[in-house]
């Protein structure tokens, strides 16, 4: 890192955050669990598989439509202990909150998040509270972490992506980052689009039932399927081909990052996964994944190939071809 | 993925029967430069080189306002930042504009009060919510931004906002165009000129430059369809030797363009001679506040200790702009400038052509 203080692309789920865990994060730790990269970690205690994962939550607004940072902050770090093909079992909460923080936006956020857990069905069996002086925190920040159990035989990583797989995604993308953006301060447009935040572990539990060839399991939240494609292309050291005219993106979503100049393929997603398959059991999965209740617009959006490792490449609507890199920066508008 | 109306500006079909006819009418190598920042990226996502014939090159011109932007301006902005009790407002892609010693978004980092709003009517809002501050709006951009800046000090003065004022940077496009033609060295064959500062000048804002130096124009759009049709235009123009003044856009832009916006524009700015990042003074080029304004101009209201910068060494942002060097000929590119550590302004904004280069090259 060259820069001599923190910036806030160093959070942005790009470049600039992957050289940071790199950089300064992985030598701090230095072990095989945490270098694998993945969303969470898979530990062996005793013969028993069990995935570990975390993840802090500081979204703002921290109300916005569809949801809040409650049902956030579970359903996130309940699908990254599904993405291990694990079954999500049990939630640490932690609250960071800021002294004058109105009581009934927190029971309301409390809230949610019970109902939130009850439909992901994990229980929250342990948690802390801790309260800042105003101004030293910016209203509520949550850390949920939470384990949950490998079933015998399950495999998946972001490491195993081979060339001929296919690459599916579970639905609409860029529906989280486009709801959380236009409601936020300052961008005062009406829209009915609302984030798709949802537990995947049903999700994924029918994707290891149907037997397929699984190879990888991935939520593409912050840095968005753009980002996500790109470190399991790297991790697994292949190419991919992603169709255009494939992606699943929204009307209003499109409309919203035409007119403010985002990409969608690099706008966060929160109840969305990437399954990569080997491709004689693709339909197959792709069928369990539209049978699901947050499954329905499941595509297959490309494959995986040989050439080119690390790189992820577009086939355009006009039939030209682009590369898709990963985020640099935070995405900003356009200004002419 | 698109929205309902550009269906029809993204279709395939179309894409591939119009690349078809600029390459049953190529004949020759041609240079085309797109103006516009908008362009370079469009024609970038959309993947229009890969089916163009191989004749034909397309370099990006210095229509991305930032990257225009004077190393001194941006020192400027900078520079505001650290006065006592000013909250600095910018668009986002000025944010991580590298100025001598600091950019904008360091300057944040370090505590000071500097914030991205999404309309200069933003930062008017910011001012009139804190009237026991100062808040200065970081004024960068062509045609398309300038009315609307221009519509702001209307509306602080009659808000009666006296806590807001701007520092422009603005320029106007078809100086530059004039300036590039008379820059030896410059070769183009024909320009791409832009969709939405057209939409303001309308066609009539370009006949001028258009007259005296007879280049091949088209003022187009930003999907496929409309690019391809504008490069169809200007390769036939080409091959017939007759070189005109089209417009592929007419779904956006008349001949007179937007007389309101050229009206509010004319009320509250005047032409100045602006520097432009690399290529130096252009004449005539630049947009400031006429003295009946002047009361919102940052550099009347407040003194200013500026750095003394030139641009950094080796950069070649300015041979990029005109459409003599192509990124990969920049001695940084890729070496010491990357999006993640920008040297130039062309590799921070979203717009400018390094870093679309690095973003989409393979």
């Amino acid at each position: 890192m060259k820069q001599e203080t923190v910036v806030l692309d160093h959070g942005s789920g790009g470049k600039i955050s992957h050289s940071m865990v790199s950089e300064m994060i992985l030598p701090a730790f230095d072990n095989p669990l945490l270098a694998t990269l993945d969303d969470g970690a898979e530990l062996n205690i005793d013969g028993r598989r069990l995935a570990f994962s975390t993840d802090s939550y500081v979204v703002d607004p921290i109300f916005f439509p569809g949801g809040n940072i409650g049902d956030l902050a579970v359903n996130g770090t309940v699908n990254d202990i599904a993405m291990c093909g694990a079954k999500p079992l049990y939630l640490s909460v932690g609250l960071i909150i800021e002294e004058g923080f109105p009581t009934e936006d927190l029971k309301t956020i409390l809230a949610t998040m019970g109902e939130a857990a009850k439909k992901a069905g994990v229980m929250v069996v342990t948690g802390d509270t801790k309260v800042v002086p105003k101004g030293k925190a910016d209203k509520i920040f949550i850390n949920t972490s939470g384990v949950g159990v490998i079933p015998p035989g399950v495999n998946v990583s972001g490491q195993m992506a081979k060339p001929g797989d296919k690459i599916i995604v579970s639905g609409t993308i860029a529906d989280h980052g486009v709801t959380v953006l236009s409601s936020r301060e300052g961008l005062k447009f009406g829209s009915d689009i609302q984030t798709d935040s949802a537990p995947l572990g049903a999700m994924v539990e029918k994707i290891i039932g149907s037997g397929g060839d699984v190879h990888v399991l991935r939520d593409p939240t912050r840095g968005g399927v753009g980002t996500t494609l790109n470190e399991i292309a790297s991790q697994s050291g292949v190419g991919m081909r992603i169709l255009e005219d494939a992606l699943p993106v929204k009307g209003a979503v499109a409309g919203m990052c035409e007119l403010l100049g985002f990409d969608p393929l690099y706008l966060a997603n929160e109840g969305k996964l990437l399954a990569i398959v080997a491709p004689e059991d693709a339909d197959k999965v792709l069928e369990v994944i539209q049978q699901d209740e947050f499954g329905a617009d499941a595509v297959i959006i490309g494959e995986v190939v040989a050439e080119d490792p690390g790189k992820v490449f577009l086939e355009t609507t006009i039939g030209g071809s682009r590369i898709i890199d990963m985020l640099t920066g935070e995405q900003l508008p356009r200004i002419c | 993925m698109s929205i309902k109306h550009v269906e029809e500006y993204r279709d395939g079909g179309l894409a591939r029967e119009l690349a078809a006819a600029i390459k049953s009418v190529t004949t020759r190598e041609i240079r085309l430069m797109e103006v516009c920042g908008t362009h370079t990226m469009a024609i970038f996502r959309h993947g229009i080189r890969t089916v163009l014939p191989k004749e034909i090159t397309l370099l990006s011109g210095p229509g991305c306002p930032v990257c225009v932007t004077s190393q001194r301006d941006i020192d400027c902005f900078i520079a505001l930042t650290s006065l006592e009790n000013v909250i600095v407002a910018t668009f986002g892609d000025l944010m991580r504009v590298p100025g001598t010693v600091s950019s904008l978004q360091k300057e944040k980092a370090k505590g000071c009060d500097v914030r991205i709003v999404y309309s200069v009517f933003d930062a008017v809002e910011i001012a009139a919510e804190n009237p026991d501050k100062e808040v200065v709006f970081c004024a960068v951009g062509f045609e398309t931004t300038t009315p609307t800046v221009a519509a702001s000090i209307l509306m602080a003065q009659q808000r009666k906002v006296p806590n807001f004022s701007i520092h422009s940077a603005h320029k106007t496009t078809p100086a530059a165009l004039g300036a590039l033609m008379e820059t030896p060295g410059v070769a183009i064959d024909g320009f791409i000129l832009p969709g939405h500062v057209s939409v303001i000048t309308g066609t009539d804002g370009y006949r001028e430059v258009f007259e005296r130096y007879q280049v091949p124009s088209a003022i187009t759009g930003f999907e496929p369809v409309d690019i391809l049709t504008a490069i169809l235009m200007l390769v036939q123009q080409t091959a017939a030797g007759k070189p005109a003044l089209e417009n592929a856009y007419p779904r956006a832009v008349s001949q007179a363009g937007n007389t309101k916006a050229i009206q509010i524009m004319a009320q509250v700015f005047e032409t100045c001679d602006a520097t432009w990042r690399g290529i130096g003074v252009i004449p005539e080029s630049g947009m400031t506040l006429k003295p009946e304004f002047r009361s919102f101009d940052a550099l009347e209201r407040f003194d200013l200790e500026v750095p003394q910068g030139g641009e950094p060494k080796g950069c070649a942002c300015g041979e990029i702009l005109m459409g003599l060097k192509t990124p990969e000929h920049c001695p940084l590119y890729k070496r010491s400038c990357t999006p993640a550590h920008p040297v130039g302004p062309c590799m921070v904004s979203s717009e400018g052509s390094c870093a679309a280069y690095y973003r989409y090259s393979s």
